[in-house]
């Protein structure tokens, strides 16, 4: 079911008998017709030892289960919200950042150590995104929180895009990354450029930047 | 200026496009009560005009701000004020000339009634023209508008109109229009059964902070904002303490309390 975008922080989402969402706990608004709102144990898909996964992870965002017939309003935070839609490639976000997604889309988590390695370790805590993030695969829609609006950056084999590991939201397709530093002396004295770490990410797919270096 | 219903497609107040040059405004480029951007809104006083205390950023001409009690404005407030404990809060700005009203960088909206009522929430309203006539709802917390006229109103995001039947979160709702007042509407399915028995036990799986919302049925329409997060609540004084049983939120209840 693809989101319907209301404005820059609030979208709409159909439900159906038979499909399910799942969604944020607390991120409804308000909703038409008869949708019931669950709490689920597991915090998303999978059996029991995806959710042990993501609690080790600390990717075990609470989430709810959205089913149901009727239409649900979405918003969360007064963050704004960027939907994608994808055909079966892999999409990798913070949990804290999904605020809702359809139920058809295989949720995993993914070590960030193996891209990269100990670098992968230290990207990941560069980014704030910690040792492990979230992978959703599939055919289906997501609605993703950022702090101030989402910009799209296509990434091509031939152009690599830099990105502030602070403005980093997400990305999707065959992507690597890696985090370059310019660390000098200057850095070691204190009087760096504040630009010391950047993510460089090439490949093939997109990646999602927000319009701040604020942290949900 | 935004409409009230609005049209179809439009959202007020973000008409913006995109970026553009910086605007420099003087008296006579600034809008007629239209919104500026989405957070600063421009009215263009020519009479009376009450506002919030402290939501007045600037304003061109001649303009007086009274505050509201035993003044020369007396009359105008017995015609507008229905619940003079709460009337400390606002001042009436008269004179002539434009002035901006904002409020800690929520999206401004303005919108008109014609004839209509409309409920909204006490913290969110920042001004109305005197046509309107400003009352406490009966639900505590809410104030309704009763007349003809404009008002200003604040949002955390931007306003979104549905039409009932909703259920609504409750920290999304904004106000509402020329429907009956709403009701509580409890959502404890996945409480019952077996398994619900054990959740509502041992608390484990938390709650999905989605039990409760407000049901709106009828003609009319419901403002929503596009978050939870409330703007700050502002009194709306209380009910005299003589009202007696039967007024809510009077401190005489039934015969049992």
């Amino acid at each position: 079911m693809p989101f319907t975008r209301i404005n820059s922080k609030m979208v709409e989402a159909p439900i159906a008998p038979g499909q399910r969402m799942f969604s944020q706990r607390g991120a409804m608004l308000a909703y038409r017709g008869e949708v019931t709102f669950t709490p689920n144990i597991p915090g998303g898909q999978g059996g029991v030892m995806s959710m042990i996964g993501r609690r080790l992870a600390d990717e075990a965002t609470p989430l709810m289960t959205v089913e149901g017939s009727g239409s649900v309003m979405f918003g969360h935070g007064g963050h704004h919200i960027h939907t994608v839609d994808l055909t079966g490639e892999t999409l990798y976000v913070e949990a804290d950042r999904l605020l809702a997604f359809d139920g058809s889309l295989r949720q995993g988590t993914m070590f960030m150590g193996s891209q990269g390695g100990v670098m992968g370790v230290i990207r990941g805590q560069a980014t704030g995104q910690g040792l492990f993030t979230t992978t959703l695969q599939g055919k289906g829609s997501v609605a993703m929180m950022a702090h101030g609006g989402v910009v799209e950056l296509p990434i091509g084999p031939q152009r690599p895009v830099h990105v502030d590991p602070q403005a980093y939201v997400a990305h999707r397709g065959e992507v690597r990354n890696r985090l370059t530093t310019a660390l000098g002396w200057r850095e070691m004295v204190g009087r760096g450029s504040g630009e010391g770490f950047q993510l460089e990410l090439s490949g093939q797919g997109t990646v999602y930047v927000q319009a701040s270096e604020e942290k949900l | 200026m935004s409409t009230y219903p609005p049209p179809p497609g439009h959202a007020p107040g973000h008409g913006q496009g995109p970026a553009r040059g910086p605007v420099v405004f003087d008296p006579y480029s600034l809008p007629d009560d239209d919104n500026v951007n989405p957070y600063a809104f421009s009215v263009a006083l020519d009479g009376q005009w009450f506002l919030q205390k402290g939501k007045m950023i600037a304003y061109y001409g001649q303009v007086d701000f009274h505050a509201i009690g035993h003044g020369p404005l007396d009359r105008l407030v017995a015609a507008n004020f229905h619940s003079p404990l709460h009337a400390a809060d606002w001042v009436v700005a008269q004179g002539r000339g434009k002035m901006l009203l904002a409020d800690r960088a929520y999206d401004v909206n303005s919108y008109d009634l014609d004839q209509g009522n409309l409920t909204i929430r006490s913290g969110n309203l920042l001004a109305f023209q005197p046509g309107l006539a400003l009352k406490q709802s009966i639900i505590p917390g809410f104030l309704t508008l009763i007349g003809t006229g404009k008002f200003v109103a604040a949002s955390n995001g931007a306003v979104h109109f549905v039409e009932p039947p909703i259920r609504v979160d409750p920290q999304a709702l904004v106000g509402w229009a020329d429907c009956p007042s709403p009701c509580h509407h409890y959502d404890h399915g996945y409480l019952r059964g077996v398994l619900g028995g054990i959740r509502a036990l041992t608390g484990i799986g938390g709650a999905s902070g989605e039990e409760h919302q407000f049901e709106f049925v009828g003609a009319g329409q419901v403002l929503l904002q596009s978050t939870e997060q409330l703007l700050g609540v502002r009194d709306t004084g209380g009910v005299p303490g003589r009202a007696g049983a039967g007024v809510p939120g009077a401190g005489a209840a039934g015969p049992h309390a």
